[in-house]
């Protein structure tokens, strides 16, 4: 047996002279007496011992208890931690570790060993409390619950908003301030909950979980104001991290600490600085799809203002086509009037769209009783003529002016020109199908001229 | 239209496209205005939907009832300086 290790220095040996053996008369002892006699010399004079060293051999024991191995460069000292003190470290101790533990020796006799029998231990150097933190951020980062992959954006549609905190700090009055002056009208479901001191960890977990059972809850703000790392200790809690995993909307973590991160928000969608920057956040969310929203409508109209322009000009460009020289003045205030709307569509709503179709609806009304629709087939009947010529542009023309006739002068369908025909017209052109014919003294006896009906074209000779 | 969140967010989705095909510009002239219109309706139905949001503050307490807020929450401007010390 040895009985040096590095504590022992500070240990006068001869201050327990009941022990000592009577030096004259030869006294014989068995094993197990000096094993205990050594045992109680021990236990009575490192009842309560500090060391320092590092941690090797560390084993869990499926008991739930800890050995391992304190050693420094010269010794080494047996240690075991038993499963009702690990419960209470906030760390989980691994071999490498630099420690202090605090104990009592005791000697496990059947082997004949001694060993501290540790009631705590602590980091040395850096706190309890950072280990503990660095370990689990590992864990769940190799769990993958970091991954940027893992993060939903926030909603577009922010409604109803669940909210984590104590009603006693200042943390839930700036999140109510800064929602209420910007965007008053919002849904607020406030879980009061306890966010420092014992079992507050699962207080916010418990308080996450029912707020996860209310009904459309469009984003989660769960946090409180400033505070020391202890203050603030609950956030890097192991069951806060989960809850907050579980949660089915985007979660925001919103604890006052501008610099260090806690585990909370590394696991949320989206860490705040503070509570008061979890609110803007929710708000920038909305005004972002807001004006998002704004600008597809500005867009919608701009595309379609140039899309009645461009049939405009088509219109127009046509107009002084040879042989289509004389469009009826009605048609081209009309076209005008089009255009006019056009334009308007810039700045025009949808209310202004109705007020316009009011507007040509009498409109037309007015063009009906003065014989448009006359003009309009003369018109139709010209547009068949110009196919010939131009027989890819004036469909698609014909297809805008349709179009607009449709939608913005009622529905004047029944006067497309192949309604024309079905109704028995037809159409005489040369043989060229270049002109159409109109007076008969063009013709001469024996000419060729073709002749377009509903169905079809005759070739036919003039006699 | 029920105004879910789904409803809003396919809403969107679907202007978008209007937007885009009305932007590529190779529809005729009818098509074209019908989109304009389903499009301005939805621009609207989305605004409306953004701003239709109930406005309450409520507590929810410890047998998962949902309880207006005390008074002091919804605070004022003014209250909540005379907070501050």
């Amino acid at each position: 047996m040895i009985f040096v290790n590095h504590l022992s220095s500070k240990l006068p040996f001869d201050e327990a002279p009941e022990r000592q053996p009577e030096s004259p008369a030869r006294r014989i002892l068995s094993v197990s007496e000096l094993t205990t006699e050594i045992r109680n010399l021990l236990e009575e004079r490192y009842f309560d011992s500090w060391v320092e060293g590092e941690i090797s051999n560390c084993r869990h024991w499926q008991s739930g208890h800890l050995y391992f191995t304190l050693k420094d460069q010269n010794s080494q000292l047996k240690a075991v931690m038993f499963r009702t003190a690990l419960r209470h470290l906030k760390f989980t101790p691994e071999d490498g570790q630099h420690v202090v533990a605090r104990g009592r020796v005791s000697v496990y006799e059947r082997k004949g060993e001694y060993q501290i029998v540790c009631e705590h231990l602590e980091p040395h150097g850096r706190g309890a409390l950072q280990i503990a933190f660095e370990q689990l951020k590992k864990r769940l980062q190799d769990e993958g619950l970091f991954d940027q992959t893992r993060k939903r954006p926030l909603p577009r549609l922010p409604r109803k908003i669940g909210i984590v905190t104590s009603l006693d700090g200042a943390a839930i009055r700036d999140i109510i301030k800064v929602l209420r002056r910007r965007h008053p009208n919002l849904h607020l479901i406030i879980k009061p909950t306890r966010v420092q001191g014992d079992n507050a960890s699962e207080a916010i977990a418990r308080s996450l979980e029912a707020i996860a059972k209310i009904q459309d809850i469009d984003v989660i703000i769960v946090g409180r104001g400033g505070g020391s790392i202890e203050d603030l200790w609950a956030f890097n809690e192991e069951s806060v991290a989960r809850a907050i995993v579980k949660m089915p909307a985007p979660v925001i973590s919103a604890v006052g600490h501008e610099i260090d991160f806690t585990i909370a928000d590394f696991v949320a969608d989206l860490r705040a600085a503070t509570p008061s920057v979890a609110a803007e956040l929710v708000i920038a969310a909305k005004e972002e799809v807001t004006s998002y929203i704004e600008s597809l409508h500005n867009r919608t109209q701009t595309s379609t203002r140039i899309a009645l322009q461009q049939a405009t000009r088509q219109l127009h460009s046509l107009d002084r086509r040879p042989g289509l020289t004389s469009w009826p003045a009605r048609l081209a205030s009309y076209l005008r009037h089009i255009a006019d709307m056009t334009h308007g569509l810039r700045h025009a709503g949808h209310e202004r769209l109705n007020n316009h179709r009011q507007w040509l609806h009498a409109l037309r009304h007015r063009l009906e009783a003065s014989g448009f629709r006359r003009t309009l087939s003369t018109s139709h009947t010209r547009l068949v003529a110009a196919d010939g010529q131009t027989n890819s542009a004036i469909k698609r023309i014909l297809q805008a002016r349709d179009a607009q006739f449709r939608v913005l002068a009622g529905r004047l369908d029944n006067l497309s020109p192949l309604g024309v025909l079905a109704r028995g017209y037809s159409i005489c052109w040369n043989a060229d199908r270049t002109v159409i014919i109109v007076d008969a003294e063009n013709t001469s006896s024996g000419d060729t001229v073709r002749v377009t009906l509903h169905r079809g074209e005759l070739s036919c000779e003039v006699k | 239209m029920k105004k879910t969140t789904k409803d809003f967010e396919s809403a969107i989705a679907e202007l978008e496209q209007i937007v885009k095909t009305l932007e590529e510009g190779e529809l005729p002239l009818e098509k074209s205005l019908e989109l304009f219109e389903r499009g301005v309706k939805l621009s609207k139905f989305c605004h409306n939907t953004l701003e239709e949001a109930e406005r309450r503050i409520e507590i929810l307490d410890e047998r998962g009832e949902l309880q207006e807020a005390p008074e002091t929450l919804k605070l004022t401007e003014e209250s909540d300086s005379e907070k501050k010390r």
